[in-house]
């Protein structure tokens, strides 16, 4: 905290980016009107709630960003890690709690909060239950991705690029509705990778909305799930790849 | 204006040389481009036009942005800043060679490997993908190829000039993030400016960032043409030639300052 404007700094533009970026939605909006059936307000649901957990995710879990952690197991700053005896990856969670994060927390608060204006949402007991473990399962899936990543680098040593397609990209996909996309993606992000249930299949249900897949009526509760189970697959992978981390030597 | 070429040539097969990150840089360009691509589809749904744009003209948009982001540089460059903060500037500057044109020369290196084997190589993918609009005539053709070189020449003045502000700040990290972040937005990178309301537009039309992408993209969907056209490659030509000079006027006070510090 002590560089304090740096940090405010930051801490702006990654709101005003991510404030920008839903503007930019927004003000097209005047001339589209609507989304493959879905209004701004419904969007503003899915879009808000994507960018929440991610800010929350990139605020617990950027010690595994690919990037950071291919940097330090490059110079040799992991294998100070691994002499500690400590749980290794609740180090890692504790060397990088980026503060910075929270200006995309602030706005997607704003953006959802936009939503429940412009939506009839109509409240339950269960809706209000259940919300936090949505953001829970969008949290553990992209900490997952961050640290099948980092463990990726164990290998490769340099941070691998194409891990920004599922994190970043995922991220994105799920901004918007999945029904717009080509069937071949939609499937792909539905089955092989579950996204679609994370945002997508819990939105339906707390804005009443039909699926048109006609998957099963349990669908939208699948969204803690799917992201514990790609968690804890994360970190299974995670134990293996320890077993072969080989240091680079320097 | 050898050693200009020279520097160039190296850095050029430098960015030859960056195999791996080319490719991964390739993939997410198309991933991210046909997310888009699947959101304006569903935009558009039966609307044949909206603000001159076809769904053709929309989609070759979307995958142009996604082509000029290597070539541009356009998510982030900090290479002037950094020698600033670690001192290597000073021998920099001690070069036979305008300071300018020592970076430029090593831009347009990295800028032609990018132009083709980012820009090049996804427009082609997409045209499989997608019905694509093309330039329709040679002039229009030629128009594309001028413009694209001063959407870069004016780019890398812009890009020169807010890494200076290092000479002043321990932050300019934080503040180029500004820059590039507004240039993101009034660029017409994040959406095309003719879909923005008119105020947007005319907001936009005050800064240089249009000329960075938004004129570049509509040469190539014939939007823009004749007259009109010959004028948006004008306002690209003096913005590139105001950047410069205050790229000039901002370099000698800071290397002023820079000896004042003393190095």
């Amino acid at each position: 905290m002590q560089y304090r404007a740096s940090f405010f700094m930051e801490l702006l533009g990654t709101a005003l980016i991510t404030l920008l970026e839903y503007a930019s939605l927004a003000l097209i909006f005047f001339r589209f009107e609507d989304l493959k059936g879905w209004s701004l307000g419904e969007i503003a649901f899915i879009y808000g709630l994507a960018e929440i957990s991610f800010g929350f995710m990139d605020l617990f879990f950027s010690g595994f960003d690919p990037g950071n952690f291919g940097l330090r197991v490059r110079k040799g700053e992991f294998d100070q890690l691994l002499l500690r005896p400590l749980n290794i990856p609740l180090q890692i969670l504790g060397s990088a709690f980026v503060l910075r994060r929270l200006g995309k927390i602030v706005v997607g608060v704003f953006i959802f909060s936009f939503a429940l204006r412009q939506t009839n949402l109509v409240w339950t007991t269960a809706k209000i239950l259940y919300l936090p473990l949505v953001v829970l399962g969008q949290v553990c899936f992209f900490g997952g991705l961050f640290i099948i990543g980092a463990t990726i680098t164990f290998w490769t040593v340099e941070s691998i690029e194409v891990v920004n397609i599922f994190t970043y990209g995922g991220n994105y996909m799920m901004s918007y509705p999945m029904h717009i996309y080509q069937n071949w993606l939609r499937r792909f992000f539905t089955y092989l990778i579950p996204v679609a249930f994370l945002n997508y299949y819990p939105a339906l249900y707390y804005l009443d909305k039909p699926d048109p897949f006609n998957l099963p009526t349990f669908a939208p509760f699948l969204s803690p799930v799917a992201g514990v189970s790609v968690f804890l697959a994360a970190l299974a992978f995670w134990q293996f790849g320890i077993k072969y981390y080989q240091s680079t030597g320097t | 204006m050898k050693l200009f070429w020279e520097l160039t040539k190296r850095s050029f097969k430098r960015q030859l040389t960056y195999r791996a990150a080319t490719l991964a840089g390739l993939l997410t360009n198309f991933f991210f481009g046909i997310i888009r691509a699947g959101i304006l589809i569903a935009l558009y749904g039966t609307r044949q036009d909206v603000a001159g744009l076809s769904l053709p003209d929309a989609i070759t948009y979307a995958a142009l942005t996604q082509a000029v982001i290597a070539y541009l540089s356009f998510f982030n460059w900090t290479l002037i800043m950094d020698t600033i903060y670690t001192g290597d500037i000073s021998s920099d500057l001690l070069k036979p060679m305008n300071y300018f044109r020592f970076w430029l020369s090593q831009d347009l290196g990295r800028a032609i490997v990018n132009l083709f084997l980012r820009g090049v190589i996804v427009m082609v993918g997409y045209a499989f993908i997608f019905d694509l609009t093309f330039p329709n005539s040679g002039w229009q053709w030629l128009a594309l190829g001028i413009s694209v070189i001063l959407s870069w020449v004016l780019n890398f003045s812009w890009r020169f000039l807010i890494n200076l502000s290092a000479f002043w700040t321990p932050n300019a990290q934080g503040i180029t993030r500004f820059f590039f972040i507004g240039m993101w937005f009034f660029s017409g990178f994040l959406t095309p400016l003719r879909y923005f309301p008119n105020w947007v537009v005319r907001v936009s039309n005050l800064t240089p960032f249009p000329s960075m992408i938004n004129t570049v993209a509509e040469i190539y969907l014939n939007v823009l043409q004749g007259p009109e056209l010959v004028q948006a490659v004008l306002v690209q030509l003096g913005w590139a030639i105001a950047i410069i000079l205050a790229g000039q006027l901002v370099l000698r006070a800071g290397v002023r300052r820079l000896v004042i510090l003393g190095g």
